[in-house]
């Protein structure tokens, strides 16, 4: 499903370049539950933006189902990541000025789903996270864990092959956590969905199948 | 998707409330200015063109060249309209005679005089029927054709309902013009519209003046060439086949053939197309006022600036939230929006705040209108809700949305998804500062710039107000008399009767008062030497009371006595300088000859008064009772008063009047009034520079409130380190200060000088004018710092309070 190839990402800070990631050379199965490890400023993010499509590598190449996404032009990317690339975020990066029903509506919007059917869609994700009582309160009016539900309820809307989460547990209590983590693995069993997961805890990185190690933008482990 | 972006806009509006509030404020405000003034010069456009013939008409006007002079007149010579139709047999020709302040009197069934009777200061025509052919008219009774015969006269429909009560009494009813022609009302039409400057009400036959000549004393120039009248009116109705040009080439064998042959190459006819009529300074048309082209343009330009500017507040107000948005700009590109879509979403934002800004404009123009009269030359109420209107405002809309959204639209959706969402966005990725303060700069020339031609106009037209005028123009009556034998000879009675009055301190009988727009010169001759002078002398004719009614003071010598056996003369002090004589005393006893009347000795001179308007110098004047038939031009009744009621003393010299004229109606006005009407124009003018220089004012307020917020954000950092390192409040709001005093200054070096030229033009108007001094301008830039200090002030302290680990935190 992803393939990347001699990835370098750099940037220059008078005459040294400073190396994000360099020389990565990773290959994630369909299907795959991965955690990316590292201490802070080793690349982890970065990684995980630039196989999101968010950022691009100055050097490598990258395939992402086949396709050569460092061909392709800002549009081609946006529409394939689009498609198939749900985000989960640390920090969940709701709009705060959209309610729960409306954030969760958000990606729909942008690939011009029906409006019939966005409507059942939604209500079916609201149905699942059991927070249906909650679709006309604002961001602002959650908890960090019920924040959280409603950012992958977000990710997943769109039915991606593939979830990028950046220390989704980041800012909540470990029940909370588990909670996500949970669900999670519910993802990648029951829907085949593939998940990458960058974390700090050895304890959710445990509930993935593989683990990459990053230092200094290299990969150090990959087991 | 257009729904939800709604809902976003209305949720982003309401949060980011003060900065909606702003941009909301300005961009009504401007968009208010620019609706008004679009109505304005529609309405200026609009004049005269809903005639049918419109585009074929044209007046036939004469230019005059003396002296390497050009003079322009509308007026033309009685026969000129006869001697065209012959000559041009194509061409329609119809001529017309306006008369002003004509009195009408209502005859009642019996045909007897009755006390119905009003003086009429616009709108008397005398008319051929051919004029129906020409104007467009609706004939509610009768039609033009009753006008072919003498002493006929057709009525607007709303005069017919004020001297007969309703339009179908008025027809077969008589009534007496100026107490002398009977006329029988044979039609009545309906009411011109407000944009015409052929406001056609009472219009009697032309075949009646033609057999009543001799009543303007036009008898003798019914066959002349080398008189004319403003008066008198031609006009032509051009078949479609025929150029104007062809015909102005024509015209000038018209004049070989008519006139004198040393005015060949001295006058020359042409034709002004009717759509000329209401722009064309050089002449003068019959409406309430001549509209120049080039003061519509100013009006369009400075509509157009405002509205730029709001657009600019718009821009500098809408980047500087980009910051605080960037985060859900970047949450929004992850969820696969693209750049494009973000454009429509921020401008369909822009787009509702716009509507909604002219929804209140709207508003503003509909409260405005009514006081539109104040400051500019219409003073008919527009209608808000007319064709064209509709679309404009679609215009506007839209080039608003584009010229104020697009630039922050391109500038958020170019943000990087990755630093937005991490708040990496800083006012720093934002280009454009340098570009900010210029546009502040230009929009704060321009408000100075009208600040400054503000503070001028007004004290000019204080001045103009407090001048020394060399005459008291205090509690002084003015009554408008009838210029024939038998009122003249009521003269001594009804000043008997007046003096009975306690009121009533002096009485004087004269042509006009001391400042008039009365023009009237006079070859004279001086100290016996049998040759006119190479100058004309300005006249008044006046009896010996003039001087103590009007206070005027003598330099030399004494004013003449009517009794005087001896027929005596006054002069000013402009004549003996004129005259070449070194002091007053010199002219006293020396004798002048004006026109062809006998020598009369020179009784005294009169220290120097304003003649006209203060837009003209002191003329060279004679100032003498006028014998003989003559005497009947001094009809004017003034009349100083000494009361602290003068309402109640003109109650009662109106009965007076009734009791002497009664078949006359009482037309008296004060004469400060009189004159402050010399200067309604510029009155005006300086009412409308008060207005935009507000307006300005107020928009780059709004604009510098914008640049400092923008300032503040970008500077968070910078004024978060300062206080952790020890800065005071105070050093931080100089921090501030500092930046906008400099572009203040900056934008006030461009203004005053273009302010002084512009400004120095307009004084040029006026003969007795103010300086422009320097505390002109000091006022005008310690004005603009002082409202710019407001503004700014509460955001400059705001920023030095914030906390500084707050500040410093999202690094």
């Amino acid at each position: 499903m992803i393939k990347l190839e001699h990835i370098s990402k750099w940037v220059n800070q008078g005459n040294n370049r400073i190396f994000l990631l360099k020389d990565i050379n990773l290959g994630i199965e369909e299907g795959e539950f991965v955690s990316i490890m590292g201490p802070s400023g080793s690349g982890k993010s970065t990684l995980l933006n630039v196989v999101g499509m968010l950022d691009t590598a100055d050097e490598g190449s990258y395939q992402f189902y086949d396709q050569p996404v460092h061909t392709l032009k800002e549009k081609q990317r946006s529409q394939l990541y689009k498609q198939h690339i749900g985000f989960v975020f640390q920090a969940y990066h709701l709009i705060d000025e959209l309610t729960v029903y409306e954030n969760i509506e958000t990606p729909l919007l942008y690939q011009d789903t029906k409006s019939s059917e966005r409507k059942a869609l939604v209500a079916d994700m609201l149905d699942r996270f059991n927070i249906v009582g909650k679709k006309d309160l604002f961001p602002a009016q959650l908890s960090g864990g019920q924040q959280q539900l409603v950012g992958i309820a977000r990710a997943l809307i769109a039915k991606p092959k593939l979830i990028l989460a950046d220390e989704p547990t980041g800012n909540l209590n470990s029940k909370q956590g588990e909670e996500i983590m949970d669900i999670f693995t519910q993802l990648n069993r029951e829907d085949g969905v593939t998940i990458i997961q960058v974390t700090h805890s050895e304890k959710n990185a445990a509930y993935s199948n593989r683990i990459i190690h990053l230092l200094d933008g290299r990969i150090e482990h990959n087991r | 998707m257009i729904s939800n972006y709604i809902t976003i806009a209305i949720r982003n509006i309401r949060r980011y409330g003060t900065n909606s509030f702003l941009n909301l404020a300005g961009l009504a405000i401007a968009l208010a200015a620019c609706l008004v003034i679009f109505l304005v010069v529609k309405h200026e456009y609009s004049f005269d063109t809903y005639h049918t013939n419109s585009e074929r008409i044209y007046q036939v006007v004469k230019k005059e060249v003396k002296e390497g002079n050009e003079d322009f007149y509308g007026g033309i010579a009685l026969p000129a309209k006869k001697a065209l139709s012959n000559d041009f047999p194509t061409i329609k020709f119809t001529e017309l005679f306006t008369s002003f302040g004509a009195q009408f009197t209502v005859l009642d069934a019996a045909d007897q005089v009755s006390n119905k009777k009003f003086l009429e200061e616009q709108g008397v025509f005398f008319v051929e029927p051919g004029i129906a052919d020409f104007f467009s008219f609706s004939w509610v009774e009768g039609s033009p054709e009753i006008l072919s015969k003498p002493d006929m006269i057709a009525l607007s429909r709303s005069k017919a309902i004020k001297y007969f009560g309703s339009e179908s009494n008025a027809v077969g009813r008589s009534l007496l013009f100026e107490n002398k022609i009977r006329l029988r009302v044979g039609a009545v039409f309906a009411e011109p519209p407000p944009n015409t400057d052929f406001n056609f009400q009472m219009l009697p036959s032309y075949a009646t003046l033609e057999s009543n000549l001799d009543l303007w004393g036009y008898e003798q120039n019914k066959e002349s060439w080398g008189f004319s009248t403003s008066n008198h009116q031609v006009y032509a109705l051009l078949p479609q086949s025929v150029q104007p040009e062809q015909v102005n080439k024509q015209l000038q064998d018209f004049v070989k053939k008519y006139y004198r042959p040393e005015a060949v190459g001295k006058i020359f006819h042409f034709l002004l197309p009717l759509k000329e009529i209401h722009f064309d300074t050089r002449f003068g048309n019959n409406g309430t006022h001549i509209t120049s082209k080039s003061s519509l343009m100013t009006l369009q330009l400075i509509g157009l600036l405002i509205l730029l500017m709001a657009c600019i507040n718009f821009i500098n107000l809408s980047t500087a939230l980009a910051v605080k948005r960037s985060k859900e700009i970047g949450i929004r590109k992850v969820m696969g929006s693209t750049r494009v879509q973000l454009r429509i979403q921020l401008l369909a934002e822009t787009f509702l705040l716009v509507s909604f800004a002219m929804i209140i404009a709207l508003l503003i123009t509909w409260l405005t209108l009514p006081y539109l009269k104040y400051i500019t030359d219409i003073q008919e109420k527009l209608p808000l809700f007319q064709s064209n209107v509709l679309l404009f405002l679609v215009i506007i809309l839209l080039a608003t949305v584009l010229l104020s959204g697009f630039y922050p639209a391109l500038v958020l959706s170019r943000f990087n998804p990755v630093e937005a969402i991490k708040n990496k966005i800083h006012a720093h990725s934002i280009a454009g500062l340098s570009l900010r303060r210029v546009l502040v700069i230009l929009q704060f020339a321009f408000a100075q710039l009208l600040v400054i031609a503000t503070i001028i106009a007004v004290s000019q037209m204080n001045f103009i107000r407090k001048a020394d005028l060399g005459f008291n123009k205090e509690s002084t009556l003015l009554l408008s008399g009838n210029m024939d034998s038998t009122s003249i000879a009521k003269h001594t009675g009804f000043k008997a009767a007046l003096q009975q009055l306690p009121e009533v301190k002096h009485i004087s009988f004269s042509m006009d008062a001391p400042s008039s727009d009365n023009n009237w010169t006079m070859n004279f001759a001086f100290n016996q030497i049998n040759e006119d002078l190479p100058f004309d002398t300005h006249i008044k004719m006046a009896d010996g009371s003039y001087v103590e009614t009007f206070g005027l003071k003598m330099a030399a010598g004494e004013f003449y006595r009517s009794e005087d056996s001896l027929r005596k003369v006054v002069i000013n002090e402009t004549m003996v300088k004129k005259l070449g004589l070194k002091t007053p005393e010199e002219a006293v006893g020396k004798t002048i000859r004006i026109g062809i009347s006998e020598w009369m000795p020179i009784a005294g001179v009169v220290k120097d008064f304003k003649n006209n308007s203060l837009r003209e110098s002191i003329k060279p004047t004679v100032l003498f009772h006028a014998p003989g038939k003559l005497g009947n031009y001094m009809a004017q009744t003034n009349i100083r008063l000494e009361t602290s009621n003068p309402g109640q003393a003109l109650s009662k010299i109106e009965k007076v009047w009734n009791r002497f004229y009664p078949e006359y109606a009482f037309r008296a006005s004060f004469l400060d009034e009189t004159i402050n009407n010399f200067y309604q124009q510029e009155e005006r003018l300086s009412r409308l520079y008060k207005v935009f220089a507000a307006l300005a004012i107020v928009i780059s307020c709004l604009g510098l409130y914008g640049l400092i917020s923008f300032m503040a954000v970008q500077k968070t950092k910078e004024v978060g380190i300062r206080k952790v390192l020890g800065a005071s409040v105070g050093s931080i709001v100089v921090l501030f200060s500092k930046e906008f005093t400099i572009l203040i200054l900056i934008a006030f070096a461009m203004a005053a000088p273009v302010a002084w030229y512009m400004m120095s033009g307009w004084l040029e108007n006026f003969v007795f004018r103010i300086e422009i001094g320097w505390w002109i301008f000091l006022i005008a830039v310690v004005i603009s710092l002082f409202i710019a200090w407001l503004t700014v002030g509460y955001k400059a302290i705001s920023a030095a309070l914030a906390n500084p680990v707050k500040s410093l935190k999202t690094e």
